[in-house]
């Protein structure tokens, strides 16, 4: 329990300062090109504790799944998990480049940026938290 | 891993995932996206762009067959559920973040949040039961 809150803290505080660095700083331009889908900087400031509730719920869901043994230990199995999970979020991601008219290098950064925060998430989770084992049926 | 039946649960997790997607989101909730226009493309621009959703689909589906294949190699409808579920709770999280920063309203929150639990928990299902290890088989 000790070190699931460890792993947990520790996974939360990189996604929160890769989330600002990658959305607020890298593609802030990018985001400026259509400024019609997102709210202004006031009302996301009003949101604020959605993304920070949100954030949590991710990280929290990322270390459970590792903590119940479904990837095995290490920091390679922290890898693999965060490198297949965000494959997959790409492909949500891509339904979502179907049906809002973002730009296509919106989703290619945002792709990228995802695969690089996934992968220290999992390896930072990898790194503190030790599971039992692989879980067997 | 079984690639035959890894492929036969792929195929019918994408069919699931693609025909849940357009009852829920494209027309269970169609009424509740028109209340924010401008934040989705034309019906000719979204023509344009049909295959990027069905692309999308396939990883999504390719991707949550093999995290079940791998991480629950003896299958099991319950324990792929279970596994999948929390992968929603991911995308769930996403979902509170989006609505932070985009002009959604809340019941398109509730109701992508309800989707993604919905559609993952049916989908890991789907592949735990037919999916199943050669070990799994033979016991």
């Amino acid at each position: 329990m000790k070190r699931f809150v460890f792993a947990f803290i520790a996974a939360y505080a990189f996604i929160f300062l890769w989330g600002w660095l990658l959305n607020g700083v890298f593609l802030k331009d990018v985001y400026a090109q259509t400024p019609n889908l997102w709210r202004s900087q006031s009302e996301m400031m009003s949101l604020f504790h959605w993304i920070i509730i949100g954030q949590a719920l991710i990280v929290f869901s990322f270390v459970m799944i590792y903590a119940t043994g479904f990837a095995g230990g290490g920091v390679i199995a922290g890898i693999r998990l965060g490198v297949l999970l965000e494959i997959a979020a790409i492909g949500m991601r891509l339904g979502f480049y179907a049906v809002q008219p973002f730009p296509g290098k919106l989703v290619l950064y945002g792709s990228i940026g995802g695969l690089v925060e996934m992968i220290i998430v999992g390896a930072i989770v990898g790194a503190i938290y030790k599971p039992a084992g692989p879980r067997t049926p | 891993m079984n690639w035959k039946k890894f492929f036969i649960a792929f195929v019918a997790a994408f069919g699931f995932i693609f025909l849940f997607g357009f009852l829920w989101y494209g027309k269970l909730m169609n009424g509740a996206h028109q209340e924010v226009p401008i934040l989705w493309r034309t019906d000719a621009d979204f023509g344009n762009h049909f295959s990027a959703l069905v692309f999308g689909h396939i990883v999504m589906a390719f991707f949550l067959t093999l995290v079940c294949g791998r991480f629950v190699p003896a299958g099991g409808a319950g324990a792929c559920a279970t596994l999948a579920i929390l992968i929603a709770l991911i995308y769930a999280g996403a979902d509170l973040i989006t609505f932070a920063v985009q002009p959604l309203t809340t019941k398109i929150l509730c109701g992508w949040i309800a989707g993604d639990l919905i559609q993952f928990a049916i989908a890991g299902a789907i592949i735990g039961a037919l999916y199943k290890s050669e070990s799994r088989m033979t016991t």
